[in-house]
């Protein structure tokens, strides 16, 4: 039966070309803009670590107390998105994690053996990094542990600079020239660039990553300076050791807490921490602490901006539109085939009959109107794409290409929006009442 | 065959009481061609929807092919409409997005029949109304007799019991007419059981007898023919 | 009126009539917010930045390595750029107005650290050739002497007892007007004092989230600013921002080679890249909205001259039974006017409260009623319009086919 109404639906919808074509428009321009911004806001919201972010965590400490923030605001309290060199290192010597980073961003020059030389984002960072983030290895491996104690020159390469560097050649053991000293690669990472990026959203959460990772404790003995956000309260002391011993923030800090006892005593070693601070008298008010998973973190940090949600509400009320339009055009097309329905019942036709045929009709539509969405899916990301520019574009750039998933998903949404718009028009076909088709002939 | 007992139709709205049929009873035996006459609004047009199933009745009892009516569900009635009855209609009802072999081939759809019986069956159709011809035509470019013959085929195609038709030639010339009426005449002669309602006179008289219908009541016209089961009505003159 | 049996009549046949409202109603809820967000846009990205924009370029640079004497270096860069034909001055700073990067901190009324700032402000280093250099506009007060200026190196504390401000901030500062000479706390429990007024001089981030609340609000330091990275501002004379752009990489290489220049560009692009996501949203809504008005445009159009079509024979009987070709299009423009009025009332409701809920909870700007109200008028018209051509068809059919029932 169902190759019968697929018959029939073709054929239908061939000699009844124009209002078919104009359902099938109204559907798919309306998939096709809600899609455009949906996948934006998918991609922005998506999880970037799905096997790990329960288990990975950001604390955070309340250093500049309760009149830095505005008062009586309501939700999760903004405590300062970064660390203090003085908490982050002592959080790191303190070990309460199975596994831990401090680390910051850097900007240095690369200065290759011929050409110019150019600058490069990097990381500052601990070993621990690669195996918590899940930063997969093309050759070579992260440093050692007593490069890490020796403060040593080492460099895990991404897979860009590498190739810029070496071409084919096999990188590990070689030397890199970043900003006058020679640091030798222990590894070369695969390509990879988490969106967003979430280990450090205060910085860049939708810029490209880093390129190259040097032991933090190196780059602090050579007392390289950090290239993202810097924040104080109050003045530090002057020079390097004033970016050590002061009050402002410009570290992260993640651990990794493997499982729900991790946390708790995690937690009860932050709180202890705290207030350990306080009696040391390094500030005034009532210890506050707050230890967030990746989702938590992303959603304090408010990683999508509220301006990509306007976006879906109104692409959604437009596809509500074109859904409204689309119910008035198939009560059209059914209401002037009441005739037929009315001889098909005559026939031997039960409701049920003339429903799976008016659905199978309407799931053909919607297909179509599917297919149309998607090419105005792609048009669309494409447009946003170059209107876009920047780092906005590098991770739109992932799903303008034919991502399986997201074809999909419009598809489904097509067929699955037109069904529910049908399911009226169909109804009220099956009410047809074939005595009274025929009578009022 | 076709036998109701007693039939009764009424529309019921909310100040108003209309009996379509009153006390209605027929009994048409297998391979009778019997024509149903009346005036307009007689109640011969809901006499034929309620006899091909197609609408309940209020009180009485209806009996189709020796099987009870009574109570059957919309899915059930559905079911035995297509299998028992063959319709006529007066303007003819095809499907103009099908041409003639799809539109013969819709009754025979809903019976869930293989493709190579229901490809048999609709070329045996065909070849009895004489348009095999024309299997792949559409409506729209026959002639109404033609379009009227392609309906009798379909009609035929699922093998019914009762033929029931409604002014069959109304919207046919003189010619036209003349030919659909010849094509029912021989497939009673082969056995057929009809049904046809007309208010055609002429009509009724090519039918093997006639049944009166009055403001929802049989007439009894035809004195050799025993109308109903029950005694107690009386004939009308 | 006729009203009546009209709604008698819309009553039985609903869907239709809820097909068109509701329609209406979304249309118009989404379509006036989402102009009312470009609208918001729109005049965002025209605010001047304060700098004279067309006769600006700048760049960023640093040193390979460390130069033994950076103070030398700068000066060096700072005398090539100067010394370029076209040029009519350059400068040196952290940052400038929509570099989306750069320094923020809070301006106190009174010394002490734990008072609450009185107004957040963005800090730019400025040397004596600034005001040329950026092409401010002086409107009280006076300019940096270069015996103010002095040196800010990596860490320092940038403590400074002078400083200019722009107009916006003197006024959230001191409303009465009398900014200049007065004594503010910045950084430190020094004193600063108010020298100097600017017309304008935007933050690095009015373009983002972040820094819209005090876009205005910039406050110059008299500080050569000594750094290895920094960005230099130079400023041609007019129509020369081309040619200085091609001359200025090779006077600067002639300087010293050890070094990294990134984007080289006139501010034009700065101001690009700095609205580029608010004008690639104006760009997406401004199509949803045509495209919403042309779908529910052609859909309101077709859906009344298909309804039309179905009360054909109606329609012959009214006008059999002596109904007017004027009555009936009065009947048609009524029966519009009541689904079309009704939707747009549930579109202003729907738009207005949707606003709202935006606004409370994402952050968009409240939209004045006056949008959504001419977008009421706007569709009531629309669908009158879209009502005569079938209605005025209806109308003229002879009563005699009407009746006939095809």
């Amino acid at each position: 039966m169902m190759g019968y109404y697929l018959q029939l639906a073709l054929r239908t919808l061939r000699r009844n070309i124009v209002l078919t074509s104009l359902i099938i428009a109204a559907i798919g321009v309306g998939i096709g803009a809600y899609m455009t911004v949906l996948t934006v806001l998918l991609a922005m919201s998506g999880d970037p670590i799905p096997e790990k972010s329960g288990q990975l965590f950001v604390p955070q400490i309340d250093l500049w107390g309760p009149n830095t923030r505005p008062k009586g605001a309501a939700g999760p309290v903004r405590l300062p998105d970064q660390m203090t060199y003085r908490d982050a290192n002592a959080l790191m010597l303190a070990h309460a994690a199975p596994r831990q980073v401090a680390m910051y961003s850097v900007q240095l020059d690369v200065s290759p053996l011929t050409g110019a030389p150019y600058s490069q984002q990097g990381r500052a960072t601990y070993r621990d990094f690669f195996a918590m983030f899940q930063a997969p290895f093309k050759e070579g491996a992260a440093w050692s542990a007593k490069d890490e104690t020796d403060r040593a020159d080492v460099v895990v390469l991404g897979k860009t600079l590498a190739a810029r560097l070496f071409a084919q050649r096999s990188a590990v053991g070689q030397t890199v020239s970043l900003e006058g000293r020679l640091y030798r690669v222990t590894g070369v990472l695969e390509a990879w660039s988490p969106m967003p990026h979430f280990y450090d959203v205060s910085n860049n959460p939708f810029g490209s990553g880093e390129q190259f990772f040097i032991p933090f404790t190196s780059a602090i003995g050579h007392e390289i300076d950090s290239n993202g956000n810097y924040s104080c309260a109050s003045l530090p002391p002057p020079g390097w050791t004033g970016k050590l011993t002061g009050e402002c923030i410009w570290l992260e800090f993640w651990a990794e807490l493997p499982d729900a006892a991790a946390v708790r005593s995690y937690r009860q070693f932050l709180n202890n921490y705290s207030a350990e601070q306080q009696h040391l008298g390094r500030f005034h008010w009532p210890p506050l602490v707050q230890l967030s998973n990746v989702h938590q973190w992303l959603a304090l940090e408010h990683i999508v901006p509220d301006e990509v949600r306007v976006n879906s509400l109104l692409a959604f009320g437009f596809l509500a539109v074109c859904l409204v339009n689309a119910v008035g055009l198939m009560l059209a097309r059914f209401s002037s085939r009441a005739s037929e329905f009315g001889v098909r019942r005559a026939l031997g036709a039960t409701r049920g009959d003339i429903f799976m045929q008016c659905l199978t009709e309407t799931a053909v539509v919607g297909v179509l109107g599917g297919v149309l969405g998607l090419g105005l899916t792609a048009l669309g990301l494409a447009a946003n794409r170059a209107s876009l520019g920047g780092e906005l574009a590098e991770y739109t750039h992932r799903l303008t290409h034919l991502d399986p998933g997201v074809m999909a998903l419009t598809v489904a949404l097509a067929v699955g929006a037109t069904l529910c718009s049908g399911l009226y028009p169909t109804w009220r076909a099956t009410r047809v009442q074939p005595a009274w088709q025929l009578k009022a002939q | 065959m076709l036998k109701m007992i007693h039939l009764s139709k009424v529309y019921r709205t909310e100040v108003v009481e209309t009996y379509a049929l009153r006390d209605f009873s027929i009994h048409v035996k297998e391979g009778e061609f019997v024509a149903v006459t009346g005036p307009s609004g007689s109640g011969k047009t809901t006499f034929l929807t309620i006899a091909g199933l197609l609408e309940e009745f209020t009180g009485g009892q209806y009996q189709l092919d020796g099987a009870d009516v009574h109570g059957l569900n919309d899915n059930q009635r559905s079911r035995l409409r297509n299998q028992k009855i063959g319709f006529i209609f007066q303007s003819f009802n095809l499907i103009p997005d099908l041409n003639v072999f799809d539109n013969v081939d819709v009754p025979l759809r809903y019976r869930r029949l293989p493709g190579a019986e229901r490809r048999k069956r609709i070329n045996e159709s065909l070849e009895r109304v004489g348009l095999s011809a024309r299997a792949k035509h559409y409506p729209a470019e026959l002639s109404g007799g033609q379009q009227q013959r392609v309906a009798i085929a379909r009609a035929l195609a699922g093998g019914p019991r009762l033929l029931l038709a409604d002014e069959p030639t109304g919207n046919l010339d003189s010619q036209m007419a003349r030919s659909v009426m010849q094509l029912l005449e021989e497939l009673h002669r082969d056995g057929a059981t009809i049904v046809m309602v007309t208010h055609d006179p002429e009509l009724a008289a090519r039918a093997q007898r006639e049944v009166r219908i009055v403001d929802g009541q049989v007439i009894d016209l035809a004195a050799q023919t025993r109308l109903v089961e029950n005694p107690t009505s009386r004939p009308v003159v | 009126m006729e009203i009546l049996p009209i709604l008698v009549a819309l009553r039985r046949n609903k869907v239709g009539a809820i097909l068109v409202a509701l329609q209406i109603a979304l249309t118009l809820a989404v379509v006036a917010n989402a102009m009312s967000i470009i609208q918001q846009h729109q005049s965002d990205m025209r605010r001047p930045s304060g700098l004279d924009e067309a006769n600006i370029l700048t760049l960023q640079n640093h040193w390979v390595g460390q130069p033994e004497n950076l103070r030398a270096s700068i000066d060096a860069d700072l005398a090539a750029m100067r010394g370029t034909p076209g040029v009519v001055d350059a400068e040196a700073t952290n940052s400038y107005p929509l570099l989306g990067g750069g320094w923020s901190w809070g301006i106190r009324l009174k010394p002490g650290p734990q008072t609450a700032p009185a107004a957040p402000t963005t800090l730019y280093m400025a040397d004596t050739h600034g005001l040329d250099a950026m092409g401010l506009k002086l409107v009280g007060g006076r300019w940096f002497t270069s015996s103010e200026i002095g040196e800010w190196r990596a860490n320092d504390e940038p403590g400074s007892p002078s400083t200019v401000l722009t107009a916006a901030l003197a006024k959230k500062l001191f409303p009465a007007g009398n900014a200049l000479g007065q004594v503010i706390y910045m950084i430190n429990e020094a004193p600063v004092r108010i020298i100097g007024i600017v017309e304008r001089a935007q933050t690095p981030w009015p373009a983002q989230g972040f820094g819209s609340s005090f876009a205005e609000f910039s406050t110059f330091l008299p500080f050569q600013f000594v750094n290895n990275g920094l960005n230099y501002i130079v400023r041609t004379k007019p129509g020369q921002v081309g040619s200085v752009m091609r001359a200025l990489p090779e006077r600067m290489n002639r300087v010293t080679r050890q070094r990294v220049m990134d984007r080289l560009q006139p501010f034009s692009e700065t101001r690009t890249a700095a609205y580029r996501t608010q004008q690639a949203t104006s760009w997406l809504l401004g199509t949803v909205c045509a495209l919403l008005l042309a779908i529910t445009g052609f859909g309101t159009v077709g859906l009344t001259m298909y309804w039309v079509g179905q009360r054909r024979r109606q329609i012959g009987l009214r006008r059999a039974l002596g109904a007017r070709r004027v009555d009936i299009l009065r009947y048609f423009h009524t029966e519009n006017l009541v689904i079309a009025g009704s939707g747009a009332l549930l579109g202003v409701a729907g738009g207005l409260g949707a606003n709202l809920w935006m606004a409370t909870h994402l952050g968009t700007v409240r939209m004045s009623p006056v949008y959504i109200l001419i977008g009421a008028v706007a569709v009531l018209v629309l669908t009158q319009l879209a009502v005569i051509w079938p209605a005025y068809r209806a109308a003229s059919i002879a009563p005699s086919l009407a009746t006939r029932g095809l």
